[in-house]
């Protein structure tokens, strides 16, 4: 049942205890970095969580400000690994680990994968970017630690992919939501049934939003458990948190992680199940301690016990980025929620902008989305029925009435992940 | 069966120069078009020599295309015969989804594009009526 029974089942009044010893260790290892050593002037001891929390927040400028080894604790040389954000913009965002800290880090991933139901016996088969990217890396280590046979094939070639899971019967896979969907067209033209053909039980989704009806689509099409987990790479990448059998939010390892969910405009503490932005300090990393970083990331914590046992708590699915909420005429809305309805209409390309403007003192949401070539059947009126569908399935998920523009294929900027998609002329 | 080209247009300047620059590259001549425009969209359609080349070469371009039926009628140029035509049509429970004239000047005629639910249908019931309509080498060489 568990990878680590005593830790992921330690009683609640334990852990908290842990937690503290942690955290002054981890006060005490940071001081020898350039950045804490200034900002941690102050803090000899702490006894409680309340006396942690008057430490300030760390945030992803402090990072790129602090670039390349401002936040190194330890000597070069100790040092066995970088990742690296893609930086975008300015600097990016450089993680260091030790030795150790890859270790704790693969432990913590294959307790994840042990939840999850994967075993030795297991054929793993790891479709994930491998690089300065956290996700393939971080799965890899997982599962050899684990001890399943590992397939590091990486993403993309479809029959190569196919071609491996039938010869080698892979019963577990990690890919990313989007790619589970159009490798299940690959299946089809080819005329495997994955439910009958193939070996698979378990996939593992992440690195890119995607909503609860993937999920379930997924493990419908594929005749398998789908599971969620959360990471990010400032606290080492996958493994944060993950979801157990119960598939109903995701225990954040709290041996290896603080966590604290705040008010993103105030800072201020928020109780468990209140909704706010999560926070997060690492807890073992030595080569580079994060106290108190600033996910960006709104959620909050599951209230009550799990059935499976774990007593670390349980955070709910991302619901956005702080920084990518949009207030419009007083309505929260999330560039996310909006992605949802047009990603459902298959007349629709991927390529969208979100533009926010205001006209007579009312905020105005625009919503520029490119026709799918594929399924233009050449009338104006299905594109109208087609807009006026849109807007409906909007309204209906974000409260307010949006302007939406059908523009051709081709004329926005590609959708690369990171790509803006979100304009706001307000600012 | 004759085709023409519907083209998912937005309302901007220099919209339709790059479809007739792309199709005048290939020697692909536009025979006829109509425009219907819904506030920032609309859809192109165009009578071309060549509908499947073109299509093809739209398709290559990422042009948003899809290539439909028509039937092409030729009447006198007169204000009753149009009326006749679309008479014909309704009185057999033709639904007419479009029509557009296309050109006055072929032997003294207009000839009208038409795009119908049933073509087969269509295509009888107007030839018993003794309306013509053109066959595909014609339309294309209008
Ligand atoms: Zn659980």
């Amino acid at each position: 049942m568990y990878w680590e029974e005593s830790i992921e089942t330690i009683k609640r009044d334990d852990l908290d205890k842990y937690q503290i010893k942690m955290l002054n260790i981890l006060i005490n290892q940071a001081k020898n970095s350039t950045f804490y050593k200034k900002r941690l002037f102050n803090y000899e001891k702490i006894n409680s969580f309340s006396d942690f929390q008057k430490i300030p927040f760390t945030t992803k400028q402090d990072l790129r400000d602090g670039f390349p080894y401002d936040f190194l604790t330890i000597d070069i040389k100790e040092v066995v690994r970088l990742h690296s954000s893609s930086g975008t913009t300015g600097n990016p965002t450089v993680i260091f680990h030790t030795k150790n800290d890859l270790d704790e880090w693969s432990n913590l991933i294959a307790r994840c994968m042990y939840m999850a139901g994967v075993r030795k016996e297991d054929i793993f088969q790891n479709i994930m970017s491998y690089g300065l990217f956290t996700g393939g890396i971080g799965f890899h280590y997982g599962a050899e630690k684990l001890g399943a046979m590992t397939i590091p094939i990486g993403p993309g070639n479809s029959k190569r992919q196919i071609w491996f899971m039938e010869k080698f019967k892979t019963t577990v896979v990690h890919i990313l939501p989007s790619y589970a969907l159009r490798l299940y067209t690959h299946l089809q033209e080819e005329g495997i049934d994955p439910k009958k053909d193939l070996s698979l039980k378990i996939a593992f989704v992440g690195a890119e939003p995607h909503t609860e009806e993937t999920r379930r689509k997924i493990e419908e099409l594929y005749g398998i458990k789908v599971y969620n987990s959360y990471g990010l790479s400032e606290m080492n990448g996958p493994g944060v948190a993950f979801e157990c059998e119960y598939q109903n939010g995701m225990h954040l390892w709290e041996d290896n992680y603080y966590a604290e969910i705040i008010n993103p405009e105030t800072g201020e503490v928020l109780p468990d199940g209140e909704e706010g932005e999560l926070v997060l300090t690492t807890l073992k990393r030595t080569a580079m301690p994060i106290i108190r970083y600033r996910t960006r990331d709104l959620t909050r914590i599951i209230l009550g016990k799990c059935s499976c046992g774990r007593t670390h708590r349980k955070i709910d699915r991302i619901k956005g980025r702080s920084d990518d909420m949009l207030i419009i005429n007083g309505v929260n809305i999330f560039p996310m929620q909006i992605e949802q309805i047009l990603m459902k209409a298959k007349e629709l390309g991927a390529n969208y902008i979100i533009e926010v403007q205001k006209e007579n003192f009312m905020d105005k949401l625009y919503i520029k989305v490119e026709i799918n070539n594929q399924f233009f059947n050449g009338t104006l009126e299905e594109l109208e029925r087609l807009q006026k569908h849109i807007i409906e399935e909007l309204k209906n998920e974000i409260g307010v009435n949006p302007i939406v523009k059908l523009v051709e294929s081709g004329s926005l900027p590609q959708n690369e992940g990171k790509a803006v998609r979100v304009i706001d002329h307000r600012k | 069966m004759a085709h023409q080209l519907s083209i998912f247009v937005e309302n901007k300047p220099g919209k339709f120069e790059k479809i007739t620059k792309i199709l005048g590259e290939k020697d692909l001549n536009i025979r006829g078009f109509s425009v219907a425009s819904s506030g920032d969209f609309g859809v192109l359609k165009i009578i071309v020599n060549n509908p499947e080349k073109a299509f093809e070469i739209l398709k290559e371009n990422n042009i948003t295309v899809s290539i439909r039926n028509i039937l092409a009628v030729q009447i006198d140029d007169n204000s009753g015969s149009l009326h006749n035509l679309l008479n014909i049509l309704s009185t057999n429970n033709i639904n007419l989804e479009d029509c557009y004239g296309i050109s006055v000047a072929y032997n003294k005629s207009a000839v009208i594009i038409i795009e119908v639910e049933k073509y087969p249908e269509a295509e009888k019931i107007l030839l018993a009526n003794n309306i013509r309509i053109l066959n595909d080498s014609e339309i294309y060489s209008l």
